[in-house]
Order: structure tokens, then C-alpha cells, then sequence
């Protein structure tokens, strides 16, 4: 198959149990070999999304086609789609080995055929000598490459990883999604990933399918959705963000235009923006810049002024809490590099610079 | 309060045992003097009891067989059931529990004759399957239920259709369960003496109620005798279940639910 063709499509899908909509609308794709992450609050309509396509959920409304076909009336069974389960849900009655030769088995493959892919899916995903173990002993780690080879020994059209990493603790969790990266970029696998981690979502997949309440905020990649969410929801839920309330002013020489607010006049760089009414302009922690000294700063940048009310020593950061005239706390983080950490009450200035403004409808 | 009911349970139990190897050949004062084998000898050179015993084996296999099988099909459908629905269906299924053995039989026979189901065994052979059912709808329901419901759901992912999903999957995770639905409706059925007296004839009888009988006519010691042996039989499944399975697990939740 070529690149670019869409594997995996939905086509306008929706769900509702009763009265309430749990998917509505969500219509995306997915190309062959890319990688594409739903990501969304838990109780966002990503699951069911995921579960409609694997085929445990009929849609009540649009169609999902995988590989050109229309999946409506395909049982699961039926479809060539891998599932990592949050819980990997591998089977504690059979071996390592017996787990990942399953799907083979159900296909009826010889069983020369089933020892070498089985060894083969071993190697893929370092468990090399594991086989005969029981699941039951393994890590969750190892648990958690097991259902992936487990899921990718049938080559399936597309592979679906729900929640693939939330089981395993924070240190664990950033050494295999590295590892998952390298392992779905080596087979070039058609993946899509559920997930409610920003982090995962940003740091696996290709594209980003924001979904909240049933519905697709924003799909782009992750820089797009980093530095141009479309809603203030999608700006909250990637990363954080130091909100203003304002208006949009008149353009200046320069494309800038200026963003009033009670805290002070901004330049943002706005080029695409001709919406006047209230809007909200966004600044994203890291951005933000604090001098203590007098130092003059460029002109183009933006300045606030404020007082230091604490400071939280997070080793690789440091973040900042300070108050503006307003009364309002804004956070700043800024790399450790050794540098002296003010005291509390210091006065500071902030600055960060006309591009590093978003600015998003309601 | 302990010791009172270990004691209440106990005694009889040990009375039982100790006077089953009695020597005497009269109902003498307990404690017994000498002690000898001679009423095992008299039950295995009883034909009369003899036959009560291979009904009773014959019968209790075969309940054994047949409500596992119903009860696992059950269950299996009642794990798919919705909540409500299922909850419903559980409880009309556990309904033979509060009625009782004596109203089950009396009223079994009075439908057997509307049926026209003459044939002796087969008339037991329901009478026990319908007592021994819930047991073994409980014991399997329990099973399916500590199955997690993701692991059914990777078998199909990875190809399997639902029955082979059913029989690669389920069956055996839930098979221990299923042996202690089997082997408590085994126990039930061999022990059963207010059903099967109205369904048996002087014919086809079961092993309990031969011994109801003998008890009316000519009381001697072999009863004490005959029921040391249902015990130790009982005693020998239990630890045979506690084997397989662990007791603790096949009587409280399931197994593989975090």
C-alpha cells in the first residue's frame, strides 16, 4: 500500500448510550505507517471510539472503513486489527510464548511458521528467552511487551493501543515509550493510541486528535497543537498556559497587533486574527522570561511587572509563581541551570516576545 | 460459644464413627467395648443396600454432569445479560434454595404423574438436578464472573470467534470453578434423602432413603456404618477440591480480577 492512502477512517461517527452522546461527529483518518493519537479527558468518547473500531461497539451513526472496507457488520473476530489493552489482558493460563502464538493459532499457521514469527516477535521487542515463563511472574513492563508482540505477531492493518502506558510507574512509563516509538517506527505499524497523557500523545504520535464530550476539538500535529490551539479547552489540556482577557487593537507597522487587557497592552503576532470582540490570549509558562535586574529590554517585547510569591525547586525546573499588580498569580518556568533563585516578595519583570502570544477564541 | 458449636458439630460426628465399629451385635451403651469391621462387612454383603448404593453413584454422576452443563450454559448466558435482567434470571434460578426438599418432591411427583414420566431413574435424576442446579449456577457464575472481560475481548481481537474464544479462553480459566459446581452437586445428590424418597420405588431407590427404610424396620449399626462411609467420601472430594482448585477460592470470588 503507498503512502499516503488512509488505512483507518471514520467517517462522521457517533454513539450515544441513552439520552447522552458519547461520540459524536468524529470523522479522521489514518495513513499507513503513521501514528496518530486520540487524546482526551477520561469519559471523552476516546474509548468508545477505540472499542468502535476494534468492533465491541456498533456506531449508531457514520461508518468506519479499515483499508477501503466498510467495517459495519464485521465482527471482531473478523477484523485484522491488533488491540493492546490498558491492562494488557494477557492470558494467565498460557505461557509467553503460547500468548503471543495465539493470534497465529486462530489464523492456522503452521507450526514452523508460528515458532519462528513467535521468536522473531520475541527479539522485536527484547524479551528474547522469555517464552516459556508464565505471565503471571513478568513485570509490568515486560507484561506490557508482551501484549504488544502478542498484538503485532498477526500483522494486523492497524494496531490500537488503549492507555498503553498509564499501568507503569513515571520513571518506567518514559523508558518504553521510547522503546514503543522505536518498535511502531521499525514495523511501520498503522497505530492509533488512546491516551489521556499529553506527553504520550506528543511524544509517540505523528498526529493529535484532541477529542472532549464526544467530540474532535482539534486534529493537527503537535506542534500545531502546542503553539495554535484552535479553543482555550485544547490550550488547557496540552500543557499549561498563563491566560489573559482582552481585546484585539489595531495592527502596527511592524504585523503585530496590540491585545488590551486590564494587566496591560501586549503585541501579539496575529497575522490570521480579525475577530474584535473579547478574546483570550494565552502564554505558555516556559516562554515567559524574569529579570530582577534593570537591564533594558528590547522594545518589541512584552513586560509585565510583578512580585515573586514562591518558588518550586523541581530539579530539571524551576517554576515560578508571580503576582501581578492585578492581584492575579501567573507561573514561569525556566530551566535549572544553576542559577540563583530570587527570594520571595523580589520585584521582577517578566518578558516574553510577540510570538510566543496564542490567542483563541472562547 | 466456639467450643459449644465445634462440640455440637463434633460429638455426633464422633459417636457416629465410634459406634460404626462396634462389636456388639445389639445396640449397646455407648461407649462401645470391642471394636471390630463387622458392619462394613454387612453393607457390602447387602444387595439391598448394594443397589441403593450403585443408584445413588449412578445418580449423583450423572446430576453431576447434567446441572454442571446446564449451569455453565446458564451462567455463560447470564454473564452477557444485562444487570437487571441478569440479576432477575439469578434469583429465579436460585429459587429451588428456599423451597423445601419435602414440597420439591411432593410436588415433583404429582407433576411426574400429570407428565407420564414412569421411568424411576429418570424421575430421580430430575428431582436432583433441580436441587443441585444452583449450586451449580452459583459456583460457575462465580467463576465467569472473576474472568476479566478484556481477556475474552483480546481472543476475539486476535481472531478468535466467540465459541473459540469460549473454549481457549473461558473454559479454561473457568474450569476450576466448574469442577467445584461438579463435584458440590455430586455431594448434594448422594446425600439427598427428602426428594428422592417420594420419587423412589421399592425398586430404584438411592442409597439414603434404603437406609430411611431399613432404619423403620430392622435398626441395627450398619446405618453408622454406611454413613462414616458418605462422609469420608465427601471428606475425600473436598480435599480433592481443595486440591485443584483451593477451597477458599472456588467458594469466595473469582480468580483473576485485580
Amino acid at each position: 500500500m503507498s503512502a499516503g492512502t488512509p488505512v483507518l477512517e471514520l467517517r462522521h461517527v457517533g454513539k450515544r448510550y441513552g439520552a447522552a452522546a458519547a461520540v459524536s461527529d468524529v470523522s479522521f483518518s489514518v495513513e499507513s505507517g503513521q501514528i496518530v493519537a486520540l487524546l482526551g479527558p477520561s469519559g471523552c468518547g476516546k474509548t468508545t471510539t477505540l472499542r468502535m473500531i476494534a468492533g465491541f461497539v456498533d456506531p449508531d451513526e457514520g461508518s468506519i472503513h479499515i483499508s477501503g472496507c466498510d467495517m459495519r457488520d464485521v465482527r471482531p473476530h473478523e477484523r485484522n486489527v491488533g488491540l493492546v489493552f490498558q491492562d494488557y489482558a494477557l492470558f494467565p493460563h498460557l505461557t509467553v510464548e503460547q500468548n503471543i502464538a495465539y493470534g497465529l493459532r486462530q489464523r492456522g499457521d503452521r507450526k514452523a511458521a508460528i515458532a519462528a514469527r513467535v521468536e522473531e516477535m520475541l527479539a522485536l521487542v527484547h524479551l528474547e528467552g522469555f517464552g516459556a515463563r508464565r505471565t503471571a511472574g513478568l513485570s509490568g513492563g515486560q507484561q506490557q511487551r508482551v501484549a504488544l508482540a502478542r498484538a503485532m505477531a498477526v500483522a494486523p492493518e492497524v494496531m490500537l493501543l488503549d492507555e498503553p502506558l498509564s499501568a507503569l510507574d513515571a520513571k518506567l512509563r518514559q523508558e518504553l515509550r521510547f522503546e514503543l516509538k522505536q518498535i511502531l517506527q521499525a514495523t511501520q505499524c498503522t497505530t492509533l493510541i488512546v491516551t489521556h497523557d499529553q506527553e504520550e500523545a506528543m511524544s509517540l504520535a505523528d498526529e493529535i486528535v484532541v477529542m472532549d464530550r464526544g467530540r474532535i476539538l482539534q486534529h493537527g500535529d503537535a506542534p500545531t497543537i502546542y503553539h495554535a490551539p484552535r479553543t482555550r479547552a485544547v490550550a488547557d489540556f496540552i500543557g499549561r498556559a498563563n491566560w489573559f482577557e482582552g481585546t484585539l487593537g489595531a495592527r502596527m507597522p511592524d504585523a503585530h497587533r496590540v491585545f488590551v487587557t486590564a494587566e496591560g497592552t501586549f503585541r501579539v503576532a496575529a497575522d490570521g486574527l480579525t475577530a474584535e470582540s473579547t478574546v483570550q490570549l494565552c502564554v505558555r509558562p516556559e516562554r515567559l522570561r524574569i529579570l530582577t535586574s534593570d537591564e533594558t529590554v528590547a522594545e518589541e517585547l512584552n513586560v509585565l511587572e510583578g512580585t515573586l510569591a514562591s518558588a518550586a525547586y523541581l530539579g530539571s525546573e524551576i517554576h515560578h509563581a508571580v503576582m501581578l499588580a492585578s492581584g492575579r498569580t501567573i507561573v514561569c518556568v525556566e530551566q535549572n541551570r544553576d542559577q540563583a533563585i530570587p527570594a520571595r516578595g523580589t520585584r521582577v519583570r517578566i518578558t516574553f516576545r510577540p510570538q510566543d502570544c496564542i490567542v483563541t477564541g472562547p | 460459644m466456639i467450643v459449644l458449636s465445634v462440640l455440637l458439630l463434633i460429638v455426633p460426628l464422633a459417636m457416629t464413627l465410634s459406634m460404626s465399629f462396634d462389636a456388639r451385635d445389639y445396640l449397646g451403651a455407648f461407649p462401645p467395648t470391642d471394636f471390630s469391621l463387622r458392619w462394613y462387612e454387612k453393607f457390602f454383603s447387602d444387595p439391598y443396600l448394594l443397589k441403593g448404593l450403585k443408584t445413588s453413584l449412578q445418580l449423583a454422576t450423572l446430576t453431576a454432569l447434567v446441572s454442571t452443563a446446564l449451569g455453565l450454559a446458564a451462567a455463560v448466558a447470564l454473564d452477557r445479560l444485562p444487570g437487571r435482567h441478569a440479576e432477575l434470571a439469578i434469583s429465579l434460578f436460585l429459587s429451588p434454595l428456599i423451597v423445601p426438599g419435602v414440597v420439591i418432591g411432593f410436588a415433583l411427583l404429582l407433576f411426574y404423574a400429570r407428565a407420564g414420566v414412569s421411568d424411576t431413574f429418570l424421575r430421580l435424576l430430575g428431582g436432583h438436578v433441580l436441587i443441585t442446579f444452583p449450586y451449580a449456577i452459583r459456583t460457575v457464575l462465580a467463576a465467569l464472573g472473576g474472568i476479566r472481560p478484556s481477556l475474552g475481548e483480546a481472543a476475539q481481537s486476535l481472531g478468535a470467534s466467540p465459541i473459540r474464544t469460549f473454549w481457549t479462553v473461558t473454559f479454561p480459566l473457568a474450569k476450576t470453578g466448574i469442577a467445584a459446581g461438579a463435584i458440590f452437586a455430586f455431594v448434594f445428590s448422594l446425600d439427598d434423602v427428602a426428594v428422592s424418597i417420594f420419587l423412589s420405588d421399592p425398586d430404584r431407590y438411592t442409597l439414603p432413603v434404603a437406609l430411611v427404610s431399613m432404619l423403620h424396620a430392622n435398626f441395627d449399626l450398619t446405618v453408622a456404618a454406611v454413613a462414616v462411609l458418605i462422609m469420608a467420601a465427601s471428606v475425600v472430594l473436598m480435599l480433592a477440591l481443595d486440591w485443584i482448585a483451593g477451597l477458599d477460592r472456588v467458594i469466595g470470588a473469582g480468580y483473576y480480577k485485580p
